[in-house]
């Protein structure tokens, strides 16, 4: 640590230090106090870094103000909310939850469906037998990017390509065609 | 009247934001028609459906002007990534479409998805594809009660004037 060991002539000295503290009292105006380390030419010296602190607001400067001075400091309730006006809060409308009116029964599966959404059930059927059927088309195409230029149809067991199925790729289903899937 | 517009309000804009920048919301929508084309059914959430629907849809009537055309060739190139499924695009869905005027695809909302986030999702699908169908019309039976009324009404009126 270094430590700043002067010895300058004592007037020079006196006249340095009054310049400075002008200057410092018009540049730095929050200097601490009136005190300021004894200055001047001086010799850094190598030595122990204990340096005796002067009694200063050093300390208190890292605190918060206190809490007595400072009115306007941080938002707190003044009074405890009694119940009924938190009641009031919680149960108000905007707060509840809203019933729904727009549940209906699935005129296929009886199970409940939304009457603006799908029936849950029927699509995961559908989905199921969507799935399936790719797989078969997948088996066909072998690689990817084997997209063909004709259209499909899907043929279940027992079924045979009618008329219109001419130029079409023909995908095969091993199993009795589904009541809800009907042949167009 | 309110002259100046607050940067946090939304009031009223129709223009959704999606991705990251309006380059990722185009490459989105891009994977997404991409894979419409590929598998004429798809799930994707409900925005990015109802979004990309309007793409898809103008994508396929630049299709119907024809393969020669250098305008329909360049926009089948840009937005279908995979490049088979250009020939896709002019060879088998152009001819399905020829006799519709529009709206060549359907757009559904399915229940929300399973996850933590509760998405809305949708099926949009291309009209005439060969899978089952996800809503099947139902044809009026004879067995309801307004039906049997009507009909009931039908026969005594008949009756009244018969004799």
């Amino acid at each position: 640590a270094l430590v700043v060991v002067f010895s300058p002539l004592p007037r020079l000295r006196g006249l340095l230090q009054r310049c400075w503290g002008r200057l410092e009292r018009g540049l730095l105006p929050g200097f601490c106090g009136g005190w300021s380390p004894p200055w001047g030419p001086a010799l850094a010296v190598q030595a122990p870094a204990f340096v005796p602190e002067p009694v200063s607001d050093t300390g208190e400067s890292g605190e918060v103000p206190s809490l007595f001075d400072s009115i306007l400091w941080m938002a707190a309730p003044k009074k405890r909310r009694t119940i009924e006006v938190n009641r009031c809060r919680r149960r108000n409308p905007n707060k509840l939850i809203k019933v729904k009116r727009n549940i209906d029964v699935c005129p296929e599966c009886g199970n409940l469906k939304q009457k603006h959404v799908l029936c849950g059930y029927c699509y995961a059927k559908v989905k199921a037998e969507t799935q399936l059927i790719r797989m078969e088309i997948r088996k066909k195409e072998g690689g990817p990017f084997n997209t063909p230029t004709v259209e499909t149809v899907v043929l279940y067991e027992g079924e045979k390509p009618t008329e219109e199925d001419k130029g079409k790729r023909i995908i095969e289903r091993a199993r009795k065609r589904p009541s809800w899937f009907v042949q167009n | 009247m309110r002259l100046s517009v607050a940067a946090a309000i939304s009031h009223g804009r129709v223009h959704r934001r999606l991705g990251l920048n309006p380059r990722s919301r185009l490459d989105l929508l891009r994977n997404l028609v991409t894979a419409l084309v590929r598998h004429e059914r798809i799930e994707a959430p409900w925005a990015r459906a109802d979004e990309m629907r309007g793409y898809a849809e103008r994508l396929i009537e630049y299709a119907k002007l024809g393969d020669t055309d250098e305008r329909a060739m360049r926009m089948a190139n840009f937005w279908l990534t995979e490049k088979d499924l250009i020939h896709k695009l002019f060879k088998v869905l152009a001819p399905r479409f020829q006799p519709h005027p529009g709206s060549y695809t359907r757009l559904l909302q399915i229940p929300n998805r399973d996850n933590l986030d509760r998405a809305k999702m949708a099926v949009i699908e291309l009209k005439g594809n060969p899978f089952p169908p996800l809503i099947t019309p139902r044809r009026d039976t004879d067995k309801t009660l307004l039906n049997q009324l009507l009909k009931g009404y039908r026969q005594d009126m008949q009756q009244a004037a018969a004799p």
